[in-house]
């Protein structure tokens, strides 16, 4: 697990991408800087009750977290964090996950 | 508009949940090819150009299946562009026809992924899915549009029985649509109390996965057998990542060119007799009436309530995917040109629209990381 979400950052223009993109959507830029994104404010949740195929799932929360200054990503959350709240960022391998932000 | 191409035949294959021994994709095919031309009364040998879509026929192409269809052809085309392949198909072969380049053209469309393999394609379906989305179990499209959902609730105020009408709705016209897998009669009481899929989605707003087929003739209007009005298309647009999925996915690409797509068809939204519109998920499907310009102040609450609630308008007579069922969504898309094509021949028996002469279809689909990507509609008039 490692902290914040890696994004890309075009670095002409300076917008923010999640997923990697080729070419930026806004200028068109090829050159883009790596860069991390530590929060985001949870905007929408769901859970995922059922799969196809799938026997024995576990329920699994998963949210649209709108960050600072980024993209908007979907990620999975790993408590109960709803609506309006703000979560920390943090990877496990490319997936992007988000929990309440802890008490300083 | 195309004056010297229109589609003048429909056929298709049985659809069912679960394919039996010795039922594949190009099974299924096969059967929604033979039933096409039968219907169009044209000899597989007269057929010079085919389109083709699905999700599993791999490792076989287009001409793969031309070859198993043997089908000698000088024109070919294979989409990948999911919910929309079947609109942008059909647009290819009627410029196709129009130009000279084949007639007739066959456009087909056909999945039996089985429901292990659907959820395989759903996991891998693009690479930001399985790298990003994938690995949280969001388990495939039902975890996107659950999201989506949320907002257009949120945004419009909808409540969860106003998509009810809809699959209500939808239901009632599938039990007179021998080819659907649900027929039976559906209640709000059961909508309501239907098992939670991916909140706030439950069983009933999730199309089914089938295995089957469709297939479409384009020609020219005059090999139209006779005593059957051939159906032309007045208007076709598409549109393919129209915001970068930078947006809220609540409006679809269909919102880049409506206003051109009703202008150049000459035709208002009040001119529409039937509408079929890709419906992967309830949500959608509001959404791609609205982008058309066909809900009234925007007030999609008041339009699920009234105008679909109360059968005001006919909307995927067939049943749509969400009672017939989603042969992958290529051949869901192609069902509801099928479907408009008969209502609009007035062949769609217990189902038919009183004196249907313009319907409307859409395709919508791929989703690429927060909602679909593609879109299309045209307007089709019955040709007197």
């Amino acid at each position: 697990m490692s902290a914040g979400v890696g994004i890309w950052r075009c670095r002409k223009c300076g917008i923010g991408y999640f997923p990697e993109r080729l070419l930026c959507s806004r200028c068109h830029g090829h050159d883009f800087i790596p860069d991390r994104v530590d929060e985001g404010v949870v905007e929408e949740i769901t859970v995922i009750r059922h799969v196809l195929g799938q026997t024995d799932w576990q329920p699994r929360r998963l949210a649209n977290v709108r960050t600072v200054n980024g993209p908007r990503i979907t990620v999975g959350l790993r408590d109960e964090s709803g609506p309006g709240a703000v979560v920390e960022l943090f990877e496990e391998g490319n997936a992007p996950f988000g929990a309440a932000k802890s008490a300083p | 508009m195309s004056m010297n191409a229109a589609i003048i035949g429909v056929g298709q294959s049985a659809y069912v949940r679960r394919p039996q021994s010795g039922q594949s994709t190009h099974t299924f095919i096969r059967d929604a090819v033979v039933a096409a031309l039968q219907d169009a009364e044209i000899d597989g040998s007269e057929i010079q150009g085919m389109a083709v879509t699905s999700f599993s026929l791999a490792p076989d192409s287009a001409v793969d299946l031309a070859w198993r269809l043997g089908l000698s052809l000088r024109w070919l085309l294979q989409d990948t562009n999911g919910g929309s392949s079947a609109m942008n198909m059909l647009g290819h072969a009627l410029r196709g026809v129009e130009t000279g380049a084949a007639s007739p053209i066959l456009v087909v469309a056909g999945d039996a992924t089985g429901l292990g393999g659907y959820a395989k394609i759903a996991a891998n379906y693009n690479i930001a899915t399985r790298e990003h989305l994938a690995p949280l179990g969001h388990g495939g499209p039902n975890g996107v549009y659950s999201l989506v959902t949320t907002r257009q609730m949120n945004k419009y105020g909808l409540t969860k029985s106003d998509y009810g009408h809809m699959a209500i709705a939808q239901r009632a016209w599938a039990a007179k649509n021998p080819f659907a897998v649900y027929r039976e009669p559906l209640t709000m009481e059961e909508y309501l109390a239907a098992p939670m899929v991916a909140d706030p989605l439950t069983r009933y707003d999730c199309v089914p996965v089938v295995a089957g087929a469709q297939a479409i003739i384009i020609a020219h209007p005059d090999r139209c057998p006779r005593g059957r009005a051939p159906v032309q298309v007045r208007a076709i647009r598409n549109s393919f990542n129209y915001d970068n999925q930078e947006g809220d996915g609540l409006q679809t690409g269909i919102s880049t060119f409506a206003d051109e797509l009703w202008q150049s068809a000459g035709a208002r939204p009040a001119d529409i007799d039937v509408a079929s519109i890709y419906d992967d998920y309830p949500a959608m499907v509001l959404a791609q009436l609205n982008d058309l310009g066909m809900i009234p102040d925007h007030d999609l609450a008041a339009f699920a309530r009234r105008e679909i609630g109360e059968r005001r308008v006919p909307i995927n007579t067939w049943g749509g995917m969400m009672s017939a069922g989603q042969p992958g969504g290529p051949a869901g898309g192609l069902n509801g040109i099928s479907e408009a094509v008969l209502q609009l021949q007035h062949r769609a028996g217990e189902r038919q629209v009183k004196g249907a002469r313009r319907a409307v279809t859409t395709g919508y689909g791929m989703t690429m990381y927060r909602y679909g990507g593609t879109a299309a509609a045209a307007i089709l008039e019955r040709m007197e």
